[in-house]
């Protein structure tokens, strides 16, 4: 075991996922941190400290949004932190949540995240402008999505990958979340109408992306003598791992990422993982294009490399296949509110291995489950490996 | 909570405001004598890392891997490979381009490291992965000490 106390998931929240929801971004954090409490039976004064995780402060308009937050994820007067890794930070937070309980600090940790990324109007992708460096690329005009398809485009590439293959994953992902209540984008579509849909930086198309959301999403962790007073049915956190390559994007490869295979050994050595495609049941890797499932599906080592788009035309990906990735129906199908789209593939993790999984339920008593998101410019890797 | 689906946050009450901040960004050390060299000679240079036998471009002034100062500078030729390209046919907010822009990450033939700028003087059927470009530069009373001095990679004949 790493750390002073084993940690255990014992509740979870999630709001809906939507375009431009009335509710604040405190209002959605308040209804996510409730929710998480209530199903473990707790109130705040059960809370001993928050892990607090939102992405760039720009989609909300709220420059140091952490600190505004703070009531809204239950910290008042509590040991209350915020963390940022980009498009990461939701299972970062996780893992954050993970060490404030595993290191004896406290029993008990409220892990929340939260993004309102339709305050910056009219797009979102205005914010992104500025996560670029000021001097080699910003004054080219630099775009979120012509970055993400030159990643896209490397990895095809590499391994002689068509767009049909691609387009699978949001066929898949978009009808998996037709179960999800939550869901922002849930629909029936075929491989044409991802072929079809406006070509926005090629190969990059309009169907191949995940929309702007306002979401939130809460875990409540405690300890293991705590955990097994509150619930019969833990699920614990069982490997936690982080890695963050060269911020110089230009001078790597792209076809692969690197950063997520050195978080995904860290969580895995932690977790006594020595087989992942044997060992773990079901995966939520981070999905905000459709290519960056089959990236991260190879990161994570749950395939070999260039060997994802093959397991998906077979099946094997498909909910009750014999490897579920996103049941949930990720990014592209429940919505990408950035730090609380992370967080919400915990929450499923959560839930599909304590069978609470509903209509998405993935069959065979799934036992081991992980989740991993991705951020920063194409560097950063977060990873948790859940068990029950 | 709300569960219709508003396309148009104007729909709900809301305060419209904005955070208005201006920067003025140095090009710093390492980043000042590289535009120098490209606005002067038009020449593309990046530092070498004897440690670790690595050429970062765009140059920097220390090695991220072993973390010795880096003070040898080297001129790298103007000359790279394409890695990966895009055909951006929209902008930023969703419009549709008048002319599509193809943009390339450049790894400058030599080196370990590139940069990311446009393709020009190319048929857009043509450009490849693997295909082999060169920078062409403003004309020298044009430059301001800018990635913009370089005005594109052509493909090289
Ligand atoms: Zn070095």
């Amino acid at each position: 075991m790493f750390g002073k106390k084993r940690v255990a998931i014992v509740g979870a929240g999630l709001t809906l996922f939507r375009r431009n929801l009335k509710e604040t971004g405190k209002e959605l954090c308040y209804e996510a941190t409730k929710m998480a409490l209530d199903s473990a039976g707790l109130t705040l004064k059960d809370i001993d400290s928050v892990a607090f995780g939102s992405a760039p402060d720009a989609f909300d308009g709220i420059h140091m949004k952490g600190e505004n937050m703070i009531d809204s994820a239950g910290g008042w007067r509590k040991p209350f932190s915020r963390v940022f890794v980009g498009g990461g930070t939701g299972v970062f937070t996780a893992n954050a949540g993970w060490w404030h309980v595993a290191s004896g600090l406290f029993d008990t940790c409220l892990v929340v995240a939260e993004e309102k990324m339709s305050s910056c109007y009219p797009h979102p992708a205005h914010a992104f402008t500025t996560i670029f460096d000021p001097i080699m690329s910003r004054p080219l005009g630099t775009t979120l999505i012509w970055i993400f398809a030159l990643e896209m485009h490397r990895y095809m590439h590499r391994h002689g990958i068509k767009k049909e293959q691609i387009a699978l994953v949001s066929v898949k992902n978009k009808k998996n979340a037709l179960d999800h209540p939550c869901a922002q984008l849930g629909a029936n579509i075929t491989v044409e109408d991802v072929l079809n849909s406006e070509i926005m930086c090629w190969p990059v198309q309009r169907l191949d992306i995940s929309p702007t959301s306002d979401g939130a999403a809460a875990l409540v962790l405690a300890s293991e003598d705590v955990a097994k007073k509150i619930t019969d049915n833990p699920v614990w956190i069982d490997g936690v791992g982080w890695c963050i390559d060269s911020t110089y994007w230009t001078n790597r490869d792209l076809y692969y990422p690197d950063y997520v295979e050195y978080a995904a050994r860290m969580a895995y050595r932690m977790a006594g993982i020595k087989n992942p495609p044997k060992e773990i049941d079901v995966a939520e890797p981070y999905d905000p294009f459709d290519y960056k499932e089959l990236h991260h599906m190879e990161g994570l080592l749950l395939c070999k490399k260039g060997e994802a788009p093959k397991l998906t035309e077979e099946g094997v990906t498909q909910r009750d296949g014999d490897l579920p990735i996103n049941p949930s129906g990720g990014l592209l199908g429940v919505g990408n509110p950035i730090a609380a789209a992370g967080l919400m593939k915990v929450c499923e993790i959560f839930w599909q291995l304590r069978g609470e999984a509903g209509k998405r339920q993935v069959p065979g008593d799934p036992r081991t489950g992980v989740a991993q998101a991705w951020g920063d410019l194409m560097q950063y890797g977060s990873v948790i490996v859940l068990r029950r | 909570m709300s569960i219709e689906k508003i396309s148009d946050p104007r729909q709900v009450r809301h305060w419209p405001g904005h955070m208005e901040a201006d920067y003025i960004y140095t090009h710093g050390i390492a980043g000042e004598r590289f535009f120098k060299e490209i606005k002067e000679n038009g020449r593309i240079t990046g530092t070498r890392c004897k440690h670790c036998n690595l050429v970062y471009v765009p140059p920097r002034i220390y090695c991220e891997r072993c973390f010795e100062k880096l003070e040898e500078w080297i001129d790298v030729g103007t000359k790279g490979t394409i890695q990966t390209f895009t055909v951006a046919y929209v902008d930023i907010d969703g419009s549709k381009l008048k002319q599509p822009t193809t943009y390339a990450m450049i790894k400058i033939n030599g080196t370990n490291g590139g940069l990311l700028h446009k393709i020009g003087e190319a048929n857009l059927k043509d450009v490849k992965i693997g295909m082999q470009v060169e920078a062409v530069f403003k004309p020298k009373e044009e430059r301001e000490g800018s990635v913009n001095d370089i005005k594109h990679f052509k493909p090289v004949k």
